[in-house]
């Protein structure tokens, strides 16, 4: 591939003004920290606060050595899009897309509604219609972002805080979908390709399920585990309203029952006791369902290096950014890190190389059938073609800077290019870890030490189904024992399934249900595009949910 | 102790890359010596006791200590260091990816072969070595006066070591944000004016002059693909890529890897 062809030139052009093959430049030059205008803006702000309150806060000139700057501050180009940021403002912290990202994951639970629905028919002797659905799921929209049905004299919550929490439903069944309001109907037909609609409606079945957001407030200020809780808590009292229910009748606990336990679908699952959280917490969110709440497979079907690409930013914030970055180790460094998957189009021009490669090799995508000579064969050419971007271009090198960001994009590039090839993530994964060990034996360095721990044991377990061993790659994710710790991986990782299940033409990965929960224009995030709307929040554009305005003093 | 019954290889490859790997691993090469550092510059530069001051210990000399019978003990002798009661200090190095001698992995082997009670860390910017003081100086000496240091393209770095993959200044040198480091055009060498922590040195220590580029090819442990690309050894990336399908069948099944 020619320097022109490379997409990460125009990047490298606008971070340095040297020649992104120039291997010389000057260093002490650029006027420190000073050279940013967010450092310039953030240690303003510092002292109108220090002097405010009496403590001093931010002073870039404390860090050792003369403070940052001392080379390039460079601006980062938000891959897939022609936006420029400032590196601060890809810390979720600066970045309110990337909170609402989280928020709109943790704040949603998936409950059926046929066990209610059996209990009101077979047990209460109630008639179940059209009708009666839509009129409980008026009810709940009245009930579920914190309002009364039942009792007369009750605390409520403000609208306008908790504006972005609603339920919908969605089923297979079109005859059931056309009966129900639209206001509350996600309707399949409607927003995937017809192909993808075909295969989710019969997996889904006729069963009705509701896909429920509670307000972003209460997820930003309670814990994932509130989720099912405070949505079995307003579904049993929206029953009751809806269905003329004698309050604490048995019914009624088995409603709570089945919008807790028998009928939910957490977006997370529990975690062992040393990294304990609650449900709905994103260490629990296996990979494959994090591959199925991005929505980008719905817009761009036919390119599975973009899928792959516009997944793997969600997982990088997810996982890398909240998860690791600060659940579990706290600070700010993973960012710097993390932010590599999804700036300046490296890992693009590595995964749409590899997917051109794919195609002219094997004549188009899954065709391959998963063995080593096409692991061994895909996985060789994507890293040396990786690692020879960085290393004839000494500004995608700095750009790069540290091993860990080369290292994860270098195998992403090779996992996902394995996985369009063979449409098989678990061969996408050892292509992965084939990567990590030629790199290392290329370089003779890799990542850091927690980072390429993971990668020297990794082959053992890529194709290790066993619990505690391995498991299918889709449902591995930060719980998985050898991930645990495993930051810069999981990103990569959720993008080498995705890859693998859109190149085979596949409308979901792991769960229709999650696919299709997330099919929904009402979430404040966009799901169809994380980049870009990861690039509006660094812009300050993006208008997040959860907003104090209404009860806090005029600003 | 006994000998061994085989020969080792140290690694595999006919690129020069590969040769290189295999001479600095193999602790019967002798290091070529390109330059003399006094013992007072060695101790300032490693910044943990002033020149001449004694070292502090965290236990007596083992002589003294009366150790309980212990087959192991007898089996290893202990280090100079360890045998005096020193305290555990550090060397820690930065290697530029523009063919400095040495890569943190390349690195940490060499320091396991070549050297007993050492504790060394492999991270893709830096690579600490930690021991009993004296004997991290007498490492030290080793490390900085032979084909292993150039510098231009290895840092000595406590702290704030960040370099190895950004572009060079000017003069050749790697980036070190607490400039530890600088090129002294009048007598062609470099010199640090910081200790490898960032404290001012009272007086400066000189550490050479930088090597030529085409020499420094001729010493590189890196792979690069505008030198000697890993796909131009054949044997190496054929031992890599073995070394990974062996671990992925005996993860899979330990029967699948029989006789592969």
């Amino acid at each position: 591939m020619t320097t022109q062809e490379r997409k990460f030139m125009e990047a490298l052009r606008r971070k340095f003004k040297e020649s992104p093959e120039e291997k010389y430049t000057k260093f002490y030059v650029y006027g420190g920290w000073k050279q940013s205008k967010r450092k310039i803006e953030f240690f303003e702000w510092s002292q109108k606060i220090a002097k405010e309150r009496g403590i001093p806060m931010y002073n870039p000139d404390l860090h050792l050595g003369g403070g940052p700057g001392q080379r390039v501050l460079m601006p980062y180009q938000i891959s897939g899009t022609d936006i420029f940021v400032e590196p601060d403002d890809l810390h979720f912290v600066n970045n309110a897309a990337m909170q609402q990202m989280w928020h709109d994951i943790r704040r949603t639970v998936i409950v059926g509604l046929d066990a209610a629905h059996t209990i009101l028919t077979r047990r209460l002797g109630k008639e179940v219609t059209p009708e009666t659905i839509n009129h409980y799921l008026e009810v709940l929209n009245h009930a579920l972002p914190g309002a009364a049905v039942v009792q007369e004299h009750m605390v409520e919550t403000h609208p306008a805080i908790v504006s972005d929490s609603y339920v919908k439903v969605f089923t297979g069944d079109d005859e059931l979908a056309d009966e129900i309001d639209d206001r509350f109907l996600i309707d399949i037909n409607k927003e995937f390709p017809a192909n993808q609609a075909a295969q989710l409606k019969p997996a889904i079945g006729k069963r009705i399920y509701q896909v429920l957001r509670m307000p972003t407030i209460i997820a930003m200020t309670c814990d994932g585990g509130t989720m099912s809780r405070w949505a079995a808590m307003q579904i049993s009292m929206a029953m009751i309203n809806a269905y003329r229910l004698m309050a604490g009748e048995a019914a009624v606990g088995e409603f709570a029952f089945a919008a807790k336990h028998a009928e939910v679908l957490e977006m997370g699952t529990l975690m062992p006791w040393r990294r304990v959280r609650s449900p709905n917490e994103p260490g629990g969110i296996p990979l494959g369902y994090l591959a199925d709440m991005c929505q980008a497979s719905r817009i761009k079907p036919e390119d599975p290096a973009w899928c792959a690409l516009e997944t793997i930013s969600m997982a990088a914030v997810l996982y890398d950014q909240f998860w690791f970055g600060s659940y579990m180790s706290g600070g700010v460094g993973f960012t710097q890190y993390a932010t590599a998957t999804y700036t300046d189009n490296i890992l693009d021009d590595f995964c749409y190389y590899g997917m051109d490669y794919v195609r002219k090799k094997f004549g188009g995508y899954a065709k391959a059938k998963p063995s080593w000579d096409i692991v061994r064969d895909v996985a060789t050419e994507i890293t040396m073609y990786g690692l020879e971007g960085y290393e004839r271009w000494p500004a995608a090198m700095e750009t790069h800077f540290g091993g860990s960001q080369r290292a994860a994009c270098v195998a992403a590039g090779a996992g996902v290019t394995v996985s369009i090839a063979t449409g098989v993530a678990q061969a996408g994964l050892n292509g992965w870890y084939l990567s990590q060990l030629l790199h290392r034996e290329s370089a003779g360095r890799l990542g850091f030490y927690g980072y390429d721990c993971q990668d020297q044991c990794g082959s053992t377990n890529s194709f290790s189904w066993r619990s505690d061993e391995g498991l299918p790659f889709e449902l591995r994710g930060a719980n998985y024992p050898n991930y645990a710790m495993n930051v810069g991986h999981q990103s990569a990782y959720a993008g080498i399934v995705e890859a693998a299940h859109v190149a085979r033409g596949d409308a979901w990965c792991v769960n229709p249900l999650i696919k299709v929960a997330f099919a929904d224009k009402n979430l404040k995030f966009d799901f169809t595009r994380p980049r870009l709307c990861f690039a509006k929040g660094a812009l300050r554009e993006f208008m997040p949910a959860g907003l104090l305005d209404p009860i806090i003093p005029p600003r | 102790m006994s000998e061994l019954t085989y020969k080792p290889q140290y690694y595999p490859g006919s690129s020069i890359v590969a040769k290189n790997r295999r001479k600095y691993l193999d602790p019967n090469y002798q290091l070529r010596k390109l330059r003399s550092i006094s013992d007072e510059d060695i101790v300032r530069l490693l910044g943990h006791r002033a020149p001449g001051e004694a070292y502090k210990t965290v236990h007596p000399p083992l002589e003294e200590m009366g150790e309980p019978d212990c087959p192991i003990r007898k089996l290893v002798e202990p280090t100079p260091g360890a045998k005096a009661g020193d305290r555990i200090r550090y060397i820690q190095f930065t290697d530029s990816v523009y063919f400095a001698p040495l890569a943190p992995i390349i690195r940490c082997w060499v320091y396991h072969t070549r050297w007993r009670g050492v504790d060394p860390g492999s991270l893709s910017g830096r690579c600490p070595l930690e021991a009993r003081e004296r004997d991290v100086e007498l490492i030290s000496r080793e490390l900085l006066e032979t084909e292993l240091f150039d510098p231009a393209r290895v840092g000595v770095r406590g702290a704030t070591v960040h370099g190895h993959s950004l572009r060079l200044d000017e003069n050749g040198l790697m980036f070190d944000m607490q400039r530890r480091y600088k090129y002294d055009p009048s007598k062609g060498e470099v010199v640090y004016v910081k200790d490898q922590s960032g404290k001012p040195l009272d007086k400066p220590v000189y550490v050479g002059k930088p090597l030529p580029e085409e020499e420094l090819k001729k010493m590189t442990t890196q792979f690069r693909v505008d030198y000697i690309s890993l796909r131009d050894d054949a044997e190496v990336m054929e031992f890599v890529q073995r070394l990974h399908w062996l671990r992925t069948l005996a993860g899979a099944d330990p029967n699948l890897a029989k006789n592969v």
